[in-house]
């Protein structure tokens, strides 16, 4: 018997039910509570049973045939991996460096690692850009866009 | 309803209001042809935009860029046989052998006849059908309620398909597990925040939209290697000639006609939505062909173009019934709508109906702008818009990549909202490897809370006995419909078996 993508699945809800479960469980409950019909717990526990369940039910009505292997191979994994990571960055540089700086090296590290190499059209497809949204969302809609601490902590601006 | 209906009219026709239809076109045009990008991804790229405006003009907009999308998705579908979304992969099946044979302009001006007939008809019958069925949906009540988003969720899992009625049903369950998360509305206590401040209001709808299928499917089309494909250049010249003679048009008008009406019942349906109406008109139009003409389908047919084209639109248009009506997203990208509405403070239901008539009528009338701005705008346009996808993969995806992200930062201005983002896209790329819909997951996250506010309600009201399910008529035949719907596809099944089994046996009787 092959390990399918039904069964890999059916465990992981497995797993994530009777973790929620365990969780439901855990919910404080203001005093008396526990004697109402229907209190903070009650959904929550009933989720993690019908999970449990239907987790059952796809571990065995899995399907067993090889097509249904889960295959990874073709995928490139490496680059979302790191696209994903950059988005990460984006987050943690966005109040230390401001917006529109974020965004130009936010933009350009998006650009190569999806194959642009041209110094040329990394900074006019990304500084123009940063620059015309900054305008548009801080000068036009009044939005406040902090400027980044590093900013305020180095030049005192 | 006439006093109604000239609210949604003044509303709809405000200069802005029509500004809103035109540029929600174009841009999901746009997206929409974008292989990977759907109608779902492009309404939810709009979410953040719509923020800034009122709860009519943030729906119209979305409204727009809906039918654009699904447009778009056809236009794609004929000139690359690359679908923009699964609603318009049967249009590859006939418009791409046109444009083969150098008729692209024919069945790019085919697909957009359709579409506006199979829109408008959608829309006369919804301006019609939905003050009707809100009218009843008054008498209401909170167990009724509870049985009708049963119902939603059970009919999402059943329609999504053979093997997948548990997958979808677990994804149900996950989104409404992602609900509780956060503070519980009626005792105050904090679920599942294991002590981050971050997660007491809960996840955010638009968050988990964003990050669900925006980015998820950018980041899918990456994962792919499809992000140094590049699309064709579409030469005008070669699009040929976009008239229909008169007897082409005698040919599909009957065809339109049937789809389109087939179509809005089909999109009507809980969970049915676009794509089950355009597989099964484009099944039903074959089966009614005769032999002869049978065999041009999936070579070029007229009829195998209009009646796909004709019964996704008017599924579109169907898919709000339930929507403005009961509250209950007919589709996936009517859920994002819900999850809009309610972040506007807006409830869909039978009370939107009296509560906020001009929102109401002015979606529906602005579907029919919308149909008719795509049809005289947009399809003159389509080679102009085309040209857009020049616009070099790698310089694309970033862009969209980055619009998603600060779509969300710049509603709550947290960047844990990024680094969650980042969590939910792995988790979505993970489930999505393994065949999981995401489209029930975000329906079960957006009913979430209503429905547990309402069997609350019921259970209370009832001592905590479950007879308020089959205590009145109306909440017993909701229910049954609701266990039909979720038995159905398991009885097929069975029953498809059983025959298979029973024909073996004559055969090995036979043999005997």
């Amino acid at each position: 018997m092959s390990i399918t993508k039904d069964h890999i699945g059916g465990l992981v809800f497995l797993c994530l039910s009777v973790a929620y479960g365990y969780y439901a469980g855990q919910i404080p409950l203001l005093p008396g509570d526990e004697y109402e019909p229907f209190n903070a717990q009650s959904l929550p526990s009933a989720l993690a049973i019908i999970g449990g369940v239907l987790s059952i039910a796809l571990l065995v009505t899995a399907d067993r045939s090889v097509e249904g292997r889960l295959k990874l191979a073709g995928y490139d994994f490496w680059l979302v991996a790191k696209l994903l990571l950059l988005v990460s960055l984006f987050a943690m540089a966005l109040p230390w460096m401001g917006f529109t700086l974020s965004t130009i090296l936010f933009l350009v590290g998006g650009y190569w690692l999806l194959g642009v190499r041209s110094i040329k059209t990394l900074l006019v497809a990304s500084v123009p850009f940063a620059v015309v949204l900054w305008f548009l969302l801080s000068q036009l809609l009044d939005i406040y866009l902090a400027p980044g601490r590093f900013f305020t902590l180095m030049l005192g601006v | 309803m006439w006093d109604g209906i000239l609210t949604g009219l003044t509303t709809a026709v405000m200069p802005f209001n029509l500004l809103m239809v035109v540029v929600g076109c174009f841009a999901g045009t746009f997206i929409g042809m974008l292989p990977g990008l759907g109608p779902i991804s492009a309404v939810a790229l709009m979410i953040p935009i719509t923020y800034g405006l009122d709860p009519a003009s943030g729906i119209i907009l979305m409204a727009g860029v809906y039918y654009g999308a699904v447009f778009g998705g056809s236009t794609s579908s004929i000139l690359i046989n690359a679908p923009g979304c699964a609603s318009t992969v049967v249009t590859a099946f006939d418009g791409y052998p046109m444009a083969q044979q150098n008729k692209a302009g024919k069945a790019l001006a085919l697909a957009a006849y359709s579409s506006f007939t199979g829109g408008t008809i959608g829309a006369i019958i919804l301006l019609f059908a939905a003050p009707a069925l809100a009218s009843v949906s008054l008498s209401f009540q909170s167990g009724d309620y509870f049985a009708l988003m049963l119902l939603g969720l059970t009919a999402v899992a059943a329609f999504s398909g053979k093997g997948q009625v548990i997958k979808a049903l677990l994804m149900t369950v996950f989104g409404l597990m992602i609900a509780t998360v956060g503070t519980d509305i009626t005792s105050g206590t904090t679920r599942f925040t294991f002590g981050s401040v971050d997660l007491i209001d809960g996840v955010s709808f638009l968050l988990l939209a964003m990050a669900t299928f925006a980015l998820t499917e950018v980041v899918m089309t990456v994962m792919r290697g499809q992000h140094n494909e590049q699309e064709p250049e579409m030469d005008m010249a070669a699009l040929g000639s976009m008239k229909l003679s008169r007897e082409e048009v005698k040919e599909v008008a009957p065809t339109i006609g049937r789809s389109s009406v087939f179509g809005f019942i089909v999109g009507v349906l809980p969970g049915a939505g676009a794509t089950i109406a355009s597989f099964l008109a484009y099944g039903l139009e074959r089966n009614l062909a005769s032999a002869k003409e049978k065999l041009k389908f999936g070579k070029g047919a007229l009829r195998g173009l209009a009646a796909p084209e004709s019964a996704n639109n008017a599924a579109s248009t169907g898919s709000f019934v339930p929507l403005l009506t009961l509250g209950i997203p007919g589709s996936g990208t009517t859920a994002i709508m819900l999850g809009a509405l309610i972040a506007y403070g807006i409830q869909p239901g039978p009370r939107l109906f009296m509560d906020n008539p001009d929102v109401f009528w002015s979606v529906i009338i602005s579907m029919y702008i919308g149909n008719l701005v795509l049809l005289i705008l947009n399809l003159p346009l389509i080679p102009y818009i085309s040209r857009l996808l020049a616009i070099p993969r790698p310089i694309l995806i970033p862009l969209i990549l980055f619009f998603s992200i600060t779509g969300v930062y710049l509603v709550s201005f947290n960047t844990f909202d990024i680094q969650m983002m980042v969590l939910i896209t792995v988790i979505a790329i993970f489930l999505k490897l393994l065949e999981f819909p995401m489209a029930p997951m975000l329906l079960g996250f957006i009913l979430g809370g209503i429905m547990e506010k309402n069997l609350g309600r019921a259970l209370t009201m009832t001592d905590g006995s479950f007879s308020f399910l089959w205590d009145r008529p109306l909440t017993l035949t909701i229910t049954l419909i609701a266990v039909f719907v979720l038995l159905f596809p398991l009885l097929s099944a069975m029953i498809g078996k059983a025959r298979t089994r029973g024909a073996e046996v004559a055969v090995n009787e036979g043999e005997g």
